[in-house]
């Protein structure tokens, strides 16, 4: 039995539908008509302790349902979900205790006064003791360096620092399992790597286990090893990050510096193209791997520099979006 | 002028919109006309004061407070123009080639005239027609109705000038909760929206004759019922038409000198 | 409770953060609450008495009627926004808190600047009282505290049941408005006043009457019956269905979503 275990839930939305007009618009007050819309089918996957899994999809794809059904908002239609053996609607203050939630676009600290008063108010919201919820706290508060931060009002906050203290808020109750839901979204640079080391320190020193929601791709490639990818509400792919790559990436651009002259005719070559400096070339590994193309290059010219460039993980997504028609 | 009209037809076009909002405006006010008549109706049953105006043009001046609220009322404000100031987002208005007071004063006339087009008609209808003593009565004469026709035309633009001083006190003082929200109570009250005028105390009474807010409906209702002589609605008149010019002539220039200070600081 | 009290003072600390403008949003505040009690002095100055009642009688019932409004308007401000806490998603976060959801939905508004209502209609209440001739007994204090917690208990079961209606749609609100405020309205004045069919709507359905005014008649003599001063107690009752409906919309909004 996993830690996480989801099977084949499912959650249809009741959408009422109202045309224009006024005659509608009397219509719709008294009798609605409505559309149903399947968010998710049928989803099932497992995730062991201390995972930490990228759950990722176009806009729509289903993620903030099942996201909110693995947090006990709502309720699927069918199906079953087990977390650390408790059904998350089922018993909801008990087994909200056990997670926390950190969404990027929105915020739990309250606006006008610094981020600490908010985490005194969460410690008595989850019964946290005084002495574990100091430790607790200043042993985060060091961890993403915010020391100074807390006790100016959030408002004032720029959107990284505040980012920070969401965090904060949301693990002041050791909880085992973590959402994230873009987290990174809208970050500078700087504040990006912070948070991302983070989540990497705690679910490494911790153990929490990280389910993680985005579309940022360096997220996924700086954390995840394994990413669960939804589309039209079904599971479309499950597993490693590394396996997808190899998968897909089988186009590599190769930029070869030289001074000398170089043609190459050889199937597999997709591509050549002369640039300032030298050849830019475009392989397909399936049929001519890189070292042998790189010992044919060698027999021909001498090299001053080479470059090779995998195709981008959100080229890869984009690809797979396409393949499933998402 | 041409600008000032199509700003005024897009904001009559768009308040159109909110039909529901209507409904359900109608609604309300036709409830609360009939619970305050029935307080006031319990109050000339319970003896006979020195009552100041007769059930009948009382009646009346209640019913058209109900029928012109959303009209005349000076409690509302203008959100979208009251939030734009204390955003600082002024630059878009700033940035048009065409006077931002006038703006101001024609969105407003056009979202004050939408709203009441749509709810008064209807409504008017049913009241015309309710039993007695509920009934709203016809005017007290064709001369009463035809200076409430003209009064309440004036008090549309008195109304509006006020309304438009609200945004004007705000672009002074930033404080649209606090200093704004109490001159619109004050004016509300002397406008007459909570008990006709004739039911103040004296000094009261006094007091708001040197002030505008009474000729925004206070005299129109009058007029109408008759509670008013045709010479001193027309005397009346003659000082709505004054407040107007004063208010729009003050709104403008101050609007115009307190902008010039929200550029210096570059809002 | 503990953190309902905390959440408050920290809405406090919010509120004053911005001191200039917490001081004349209040003073704005009383003006309008003046307002209110001014349409019954104005005609109190021409009349003398609404069907029997006094100026006094009228202000207590006022008073009465406004210190549960306006003390629900403060404390239990969430629930009274409650359509924009779905609307901005933020009910779904006091779903993820180990905590009673109702309770959560107080502590997430607090409303200091209606304050000024709160202690006004305290003001209106003691001018009234002192004016009033009572001659006190044991059963008549009781009769007022009854009187103040069930116009508490009556508004906060209101604003519960119209937070449930939210769970269900959030247009329409106006009619909500509607029926509140109109009847708060009326409840103003003795509703003995008002038309046979008002009283009895207010009595049976949502029983304003049973807040203010049986007890009124019992407090200033009016009449001796007992069960007049136990009206308030009935308003109670008000409250079972009311955190049931709240508890069966929760049920519901976790199934769909909405």
């Amino acid at each position: 039995m996993s830690f996480i275990e989801v099977n084949n839930i499912c959650k249809t939305f009741k959408v009422a539908q109202r045309k224009s007009g006024f005659k509608e618009a009397i219509k719709s007050f008294f009798k609605r008509e409505y559309k149903y819309v399947k968010a998710i089918e049928n989803i099932s996957f497992s995730i062991e302790k201390g995972e930490i899994v990228g759950y990722i999809g176009p806009n729509g794809a289903g993620k903030s349902t099942t996201i909110k059904i693995l947090s006990g908002i709502l309720t699927p239609d069918s199906g079953t979900c087990k977390v650390n053996g408790i059904v998350p609607w089922k018993e909801r203050k008990k087994y909200v205790k056990s997670i926390g939630v950190v969404f990027g676009q929105r915020s739990q600290l309250w606006w006008d006064i610094p981020a600490m008063d908010t985490f005194d108010l969460l410690k008595d919201v989850y019964d946290i003791e005084e002495e574990k919820y100091q430790k607790i706290k200043n042993e985060l508060i060091k961890m993403l360096d915010i020391e100074d931060i807390v006790t100016i009002p959030v408002r004032q906050l720029s959107l990284g620092q505040r980012m920070r203290c969401e965090i904060v808020a949301s693990l002041l109750h050791e909880p085992k399992i973590l959402f994230l839901d873009e987290p990174t979204i809208g970050l500078d640079a700087v504040s990006k790597k912070i948070v991302r080391d983070f989540i990497k320190k705690i679910n490494k020193e911790k153990k929490v286990t990280i389910i993680l929601t985005t579309h940022d791709m360096a997220d996924i490639e700086a954390l995840a090893k394994r990413i669960v990818l939804i589309g039209k509400g079904k599971v479309l792919y499950d597993g490693s990050l590394l396996k997808l790559k190899n998968k897909y990436d089988t186009n590599k651009k190769i930029k070869i510096i030289t001074n000398d002259k170089l043609t190459i005719k050889k199937k597999g070559v997709l591509s050549s193209k002369k640039i300032a400096d030298g050849y830019e070339f475009v392989i397909d590994c399936k049929t001519l791997n890189v070292s042998d193309f790189l010992n044919i290059v060698t027999k021909n010219i001498s090299i001053k520099d080479i470059e090779i460039d995998n195709e981008s993980i959100d080229d890869i997504i984009v690809d797979l979006y396409k393949e499933y028609e998402i | 002028m041409k600008f000032y009209l199509s700003y005024f037809k897009l904001r009559f076009i768009s308040g159109l919109q909110y039909r529901f909002a209507a409904i359900t405006g109608v609604a309300t006010q036709f409830f609360f006309g009939i619970v305050i008549i029935m307080v006031y109706l319990a109050f000339y049953e319970s003896g006979d004061a020195n009552t100041p105006m007769s059930l009948t043009e009382l009646i009346s001046y209640l019913w058209l407070n109900q029928i012109f609220y959303s009209l005349l009322t000076l409690e509302y404000k203008d959100r979208e123009i009251i939030e734009m100031i204390k955003k600082g987002d002024l630059a878009y208005e700033l940035a048009r080639p065409k006077n931002i007071y006038f703006m101001w004063y024609f969105k407003i006339l056009g979202q004050r005239l939408s709203m009441v087009f749509l709810r008064s008609i209807p409504f008017i209808a049913i009241i015309l027609f309710l039993p007695a003593p509920y009934r709203l009565s016809l005017p007290a004469s064709i001369i009463h109705f035809i200076l409430f026709i003209i009064t309440i035309s004036i008090g549309i633009f008195l109304m509006t000038s006020i309304v438009a001083m609200y945004n004007v006190i705000t672009l002074k003082t930033m404080d649209e909760k606090g200093i704004t929200n109490i001159f619109a109570a004050v004016a509300d009250l002397f406008s007459g929206g909570f008990v006709p005028t004739p039911f103040f105390p004296n000094f009261l009474q006094t007091i708001g004759n040197f002030l505008p807010f009474k000729y925004v409906c206070d005299l129109p209702f009058r007029i109408y019922s008759g509670n008013v002589t045709i010479q001193d609605g027309l005397f009346g008149i003659i000082i709505q038409i004054i407040w107007t010019i004063i208010l729009v002539s003050l709104g403008y220039i101050l609007t115009k000198k307190l902008l010039k200070r929200v550029v210096v600081q570059g809002g | 409770m503990k953190v309902y009290l905390k959440a408050i003072s920290l809405h406090f600390k919010s509120a004053i953060e911005y001191r200039a403008s917490f001081v004349t949003a209040f003073l704005s505040q009383i003006v309008v609450f003046f307002s209110y009690y001014f349409v019954i002095l104005s005609l109190f100055n021409k009349f003398d008495n609404i069907k029997g009642f006094t100026l006094y009688e009228v202000l207590l019932c006022f008073a009465v009627i406004h210190f549960g409004y306006s003390f629900c308007e403060v404390f239990a401000r969430g629930i009274d926004r409650f359509d924009k806490l779905i609307i901005n998603g933020d009910f779904d976060r006091l779903l993820l808190r180990p905590k009673n959801v109702l309770l959560q939905v107080l502590c997430s508004d607090f409303d200091p600047i209606k304050l000024a209502r709160f202690i006004q209609s305290l003001i209106v209440l003691v001018v009234a009282l002192l004016n009033l001739n009572i001659e006190w007994t044991i059963l008549k204090v009781l009769c007022l505290l009854f009187m103040l917690i069930s116009s508490i208990v009556i508004f906060f079961s209101i604003f519960v049941i119209s937070a449930c209606y939210c769970f269900i749609t959030i247009q329409g609100l106006e009619i909500r408005n509607l029926l509140m405020d109109g009847g708060k309205y009326m409840a103003q004045y003795p509703i003995g006043i008002f038309k046979k069919g008002f009283v009895i709507f207010f009595t049976v359905i949502i029983p304003y009457g049973l807040v203010n005014y049986y007890p009124l008649l019992y407090f200033t003599g009016k009449s001796n019956n007992i069960l007049y001063m136990l009206a308030p107690i009935f308003v109670f009752l008000y409250l079972i269905p009311s955190i049931w409906l709240f508890n069966k919309g929760m049920k519901k909004y976790s199934s769909t979503g909405s």
